[in-house]
């Protein structure tokens, strides 16, 4: 029997190192762009100043790619050490972009980076602009391979159960490169990176601006990420949108989730904006709504009807009735009746299997599972939906929020008054935690939404976890946090000092804190 | 190509990337062994730690990549392995934690007691995973109290302790000896002046231990224990799985291969030759010092590999479940579709990977530390 | 095909800053070291 509580301990260290990990993710995936743009205006212009600023803007990216890469470390173990039995099942697909990511794209990333930081004397400036360049590439991706990895758990197709390995088995690999929920779900968190990227440069020279200090450098930084910027939010608002079509078409659960939908409504479906989600009554206690607007964004017309939980529990309630049968034919066929009516049967209804598998937290017996527990593995079914509700509303303000802010900050810079306006300077400094806020809420609703699965409709959570106690887990997650909190600690100490200092840190003796007026206050 | 040979050429190129990582990041693991021992102040440790500054983080990579790489073709291994030694694996990546904040974030405050912790941070990223993999390949030769359900789910039935067979320490000192050989080597072509006396010294010690636990272990290994080898397995082209096949014990010492091909002999052989050799070459001050203390390397894993396969994990509860390269893989599509992409790409990283330590060539001194002490390490 | 507005996107997004940044250079006094509003 599986120990619930591992499996608990397990999922929420997956969810804290992956939410931690993906603290510096999208900064690096950003950042990296504004590097290779800022020293391309180098090239193309000769003027130093780009030079600095690829370099001092190049520090803080590497104290935030250090701990990208350090927590990376524990993510790709993780499968093996807290999900054994995932990494059996799935494998076999599963390996395929996590490996090729390792070649394709960490090599190149992790390569030229060691250039980027020792090479500018040793480089021509357009070697060095290439390394920069290569370095953005691959660290993009590397971010393709994860999400075809994890659109793959969210819509696993290219894949077929096979009975003498007892796993899931690669069918087609252009089917899982070309997988739907894989695309949006890249450019959508790609494009978020980006504006994670721009927002930090954004803020920090609007604090410089705002200081007076450094100003011609503070200037070009701010226009660069302003323009970028404007360009990324917008990618991300259009691609979110994608995002939550392909998730209406797909994922019925997580959509009904998302948008608190109890009960079916008449096409076309109104859009809650805002309510209270009641899991036991299955109702909303409070809620105002948009006539028309989610018939509009979920299925692009006014005749299609979306999904509410009335009709998704009863059908999965069919579903793992018929779940039953087919782990009843897969014994069968193990136990070496592999003649050919056995075969077609389990065929027709291996689709099921994991349904039945979800039985397995109720009773070790699949095949002798009560009314009772069909029901309840039934109710179970879906994901709570409060918390999907409210995460999802968070991502879709900020990334409003942040779209007023780049589009004040770009007329500003566009009107030649970089510094024009106080107001929108602080809205630029205070906007700087919008873009994680919005993409740990978006990972929240991307995987909280999947349970009760790890991969969606094949294998449940609770199956997945490594047969090992409670100790083993609550050692190592008490050992991880307190790791990341140092570490954290660290890196947030050092970027706060190097970000106070400026380009001063760079020592070229042409900035703020190193000029004779400023002498006095300068620090190491 | 047939999935028998994809699975022999599987188990080939896991052992690529295995040797790659410890050629690669073995040497500035052993720069992190050697830091406090041979960097006397904290110019010395500069210097050590910028020699390795614009490699570590490709060399790392090499880590990544065998574990995504046997997760792809071995994912059975890579479940059971992993959650098996969940308590090693955790303490090795506690410690690697600390090697790209170390090498990053030491240098950036000039404060004696913030440089110093991470110098520790980079000792015990240096000495503890090698240690490990040390640990964990002897325990490989003795047998992992492992087994698999009828759902082929792996569970473990040992503790962290029992990992520390004696002969299993003697490994993990043995791959401890022979990284910080590596790195000594690695520094001498490095570095310049008494730094580089230092590092002459350190590896011609650490290439007599390499000689002597490498004998020791060899020894022990051939009169004290007992390894396995396959009674009855189906055609090993076939789809097949772990449950499905007969082992017994009575391959004394892991010799079968050996006996059955004598001409192997020369592998392990050449593990004692070439650290002889490296004794040699830094005595002499010759630059073939990193290329012996590479073969070295590479000699000494080959020979643990030779002798288990065509295990990967025995399995010491019940020797019929041991995972083996024929039947802990990946399907045929899985395995033919990554070695396309090994060969793609295989070459592409060696090629850009030599430019870039071609333009870092040459040695790093006190005076360019100075120079850039606000853009180095 | 998203895959490929990624790369048509990416790229133009890059374009757009560099090019921003180049005809700021042209219009405005980039390297003046005061800004435009009073304390
Ligand atoms: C959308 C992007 C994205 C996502 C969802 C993930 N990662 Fe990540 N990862 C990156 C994007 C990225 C990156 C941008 O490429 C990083 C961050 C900083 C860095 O060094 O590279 C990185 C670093 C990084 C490293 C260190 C690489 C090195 O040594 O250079 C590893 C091993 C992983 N990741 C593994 C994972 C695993 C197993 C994940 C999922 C379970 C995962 N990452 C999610
Ligand atoms: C870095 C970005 C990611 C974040 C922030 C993230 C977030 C989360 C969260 C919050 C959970 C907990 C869900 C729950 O148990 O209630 C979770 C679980 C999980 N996620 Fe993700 N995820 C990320 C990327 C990925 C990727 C790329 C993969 C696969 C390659 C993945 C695979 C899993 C698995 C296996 C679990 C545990 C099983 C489960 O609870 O479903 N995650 N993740
Ligand atoms: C403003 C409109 C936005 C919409 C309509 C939107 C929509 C969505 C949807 C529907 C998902 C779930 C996809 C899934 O479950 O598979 C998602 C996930 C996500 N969102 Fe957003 N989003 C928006 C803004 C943002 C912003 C501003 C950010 C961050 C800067 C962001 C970051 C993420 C991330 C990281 C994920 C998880 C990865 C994924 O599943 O794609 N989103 N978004």
């Amino acid at each position: 029997m599986i120990d619930e509580t591992v499996v608990d301990l397990s999922r929420l260290q997956f969810a804290l190192t992956a939410l931690y990990h993906f603290l510096f993710v999208p900064l690096t995936l950003g950042l990296s762009f504004i590097l290779a743009i800022m020293e391309s205006c180098y090239v193309l212009t000769g003027k130093a100043i780009y030079k600095d600023m690829t370099k001092f803007w190049g520090k803080l990216f590497g104290i935030n790619f250090a701990l990208g890469v350090t927590t990376g470390l524990t993510m790709e173990f993780q499968f093996g050490t807290n999900w054994s039995y995932y990494s059996h099942y799935v494998g076999d697909i599963f390996g395929v972009p996590l490996a090729i990511e390792g070649l394709m794209a960490f090599f190149l990333e992790s390569t030229f980076i060691g250039l980027f930081f020792f090479g500018w004397d040793r480089l021509t400036k357009v070697q060095h602009l290439t390394c920069t360049w290569l370095v953005a590439i691959g660290s993009n991706l590397s971010a393709l391979w994860i999400l075809i990895a994890n659109g793959w758990m969210q819509y696993p197709i290219g894949a077929e159960f096979n009975f003498e390995t007892m796993r899931m088995e690669l069918a087609s690999f252009s089917d899982v490169l070309f997988n739907p929920v894989a695309q949006v779900k890249f450019v959508h968190t790609v494009a978020a990176g980006y504006v994670t990227g721009a927002m930090f440069v954004l803020s920090v020279s609007s604090y410089y601006l705002l200081r007076k200090r450094d100003i011609p450098f503070a200037r070009r930084s701010f226009a660069i990420a302003s323009s970028f910027g404007l360009a990324s939010i917008l990618s991300v608002i259009v691609l979110g949108d994608e995002s939550g079509y392909t998730v209406g078409d797909i994922q019925k659960v997580k959509l009904a989730a998302i948008e608190a939908e109890w009960e079916t409504q008449e096409p076309p479906a109104s859009f809650t904006l805002i309510a209270f989600p009641n899991q036991e009554e299955k109702k909303n206690d409070f809620q105002i709504q948009i006539p028309w607007a989610l018939g509009l964004i979920a299925t692009r017309s006014l005749d299609e009807k979306v999904t509410g939980f009335d009709q998704i529990i009863p059908e999965n309630e069919q579903r793992i009735r018929r779940g039953i049968q087919a782990y009843e034919l897969l014994q069968k066929l193990r136990s070496g009746d592999t003649s050919q009516e056995t075969r077609n049967a389990f065929a027709d209804l291996q689709y099921d299997l994991g349904y039945g598998l979800l039985l397995k937290r109720y009773t070790e017996n699949i095949t002798d599972a009560t009314e009772e527990q069909i029901k309840q593995a039934a109710e179970h079914s879906i994901p709570r939906v409060a918390p999907l509700f409210w995460t999802f509303r968070v991502m879709v303000g900020a990334g409003f929020i942040m779209l007023f802010v780049f589009i004040a900050a770009f007329i500003q810079s566009a009107r030649h008054r970089s510094a024009g306006n106080r107001a929108v300077l602080y809205a630029c400094l205070w906007s700087l935690p919008l873009p994680w806020i919005a993409a740990e809420c978006g990972w929240i609703v991307a995987e909280y939404g999947r349970q009760p699965w790890s991969i969606a409709e094949v294998l449940p959570t609770y199956m997945s976890a490594s047969s090992i106690t409670r100790g083993e887990v609550l050692g190592s997650l008490t050992a991880i946090i307190a790791f990341y909190t140092a570490l954290a600690v660290a890196e947030v100490y050092l970027m706060l000092r190097f970000t106070r200092l400026g380009p001063s840190s760079l020592g070229t003796g042409k900035y703020h804190f190193e000029l004779p007026a400023n002498k006095p206050q300068a620090q190491a | 190509m047939d999935y028998e040979t994809l699975k022999l050429i599987w188990w080939a190129l896991i052992g690529v990337l295995l040797i790659g990582f410890a050629l690669t990041d073995g040497f500035d693991m052993g720069v992190g062994m050697l830091l406090r021992v041979i960097g006397k102040t904290d110019m010395d440790r500069r210097i050590m730690i910028n020699t390795v500054g614009p490699h570590w983080e490709g060399n790392q990579v090499w880590f990544v990549t065998a574990g995504g790489a046997i997760f792809a073709a071995w994912p059975m291994v890579y479940a059971a392995a992993f959650s098996g030694l969940y308590a090693a694996l955790m303490i090795t990546l506690c410690a690697l934690f600390f090697r790209p904040v170390g090498f990053d974030y030491r240098s950036k405050i000039d404060d004696p007691r913030w440089r110093n912790l991470w110098d520790w941070g980079l000792t015990i990223g240096g000495v503890v995973p090698p240690l490990i993999f040390g640990v964990a390949f002897g325990n490989l030769m003795l047998g992992l109290p492992f087994e698999l359900d009828d759902l082929l789910r792996p569970s473990y039935h040992g503790s962290f302790w029992m990992l520390l067979h004696p002969f299993a320490l003697i490994c993990g000192l043995l791959s401890v000896a022979m990284l910080a050989m590596h790195g000594g080597a690695w520094l001498q072509l490095k570095t310049r002046g008494l730094l580089h006396a230092r590092a002459q010294q350190a590896t011609q010690l650490s290439a007599l231990a390499v000689i002597g636990l490498f004998v020791l272990a060899g020894i022990w290994l051939l009169v004290g224990i007992d390894g396995m080898h396959i009674v009855d397995i189906k055609p090993l082209g076939d789809k097949l799985n772990p449950l499905a096949k007969t082992v017994a014990y009575g391959n004394d010492g892991w010799q079968a291969n050996y006996s059955a091909h004598p001409l192997l002999w020369v592998i392990p052989l050449l593990g004692i030759l070439m650290a002889a050799a490296t004794w040699l070459f830094a005595r002499a001050e010759s630059a073939l010092v990193f290329l012996t203390s590479s073969l070295t390397v590479t000699s000494v894993i080959l020979t643990a590999g030779i002798a288990l396969f065509p295990f990967v994990m025995p399995s010491s509860r019940d020797p019929n479940m041991s995972l083996t390269l024929w039947d802990a893989t990946s399907s045929e599509l899985t395995l033919g579709l990554m070695f396309a992409a090994a060969v793609i790409f295989v070459p592409i990283i060696l090629l850009y990977t030599l430019w870039c330590y071609r333009k870092m060539y040459g040695r790093v001194t006190r005076e360019y530390i100075e120079e850039n002490s606000h853009s180095s390490y | 095909m998203w895959y490929f507005t990624w790369i048509l996107g990416v790229l133009l997004a890059c374009l757009f800053g560099v090019v921003n940044a180049l005809w700021l250079e042209v219009t405005e006094n980039m390297d003046r070291n005061e800004t435009e509003f009073e304390e």
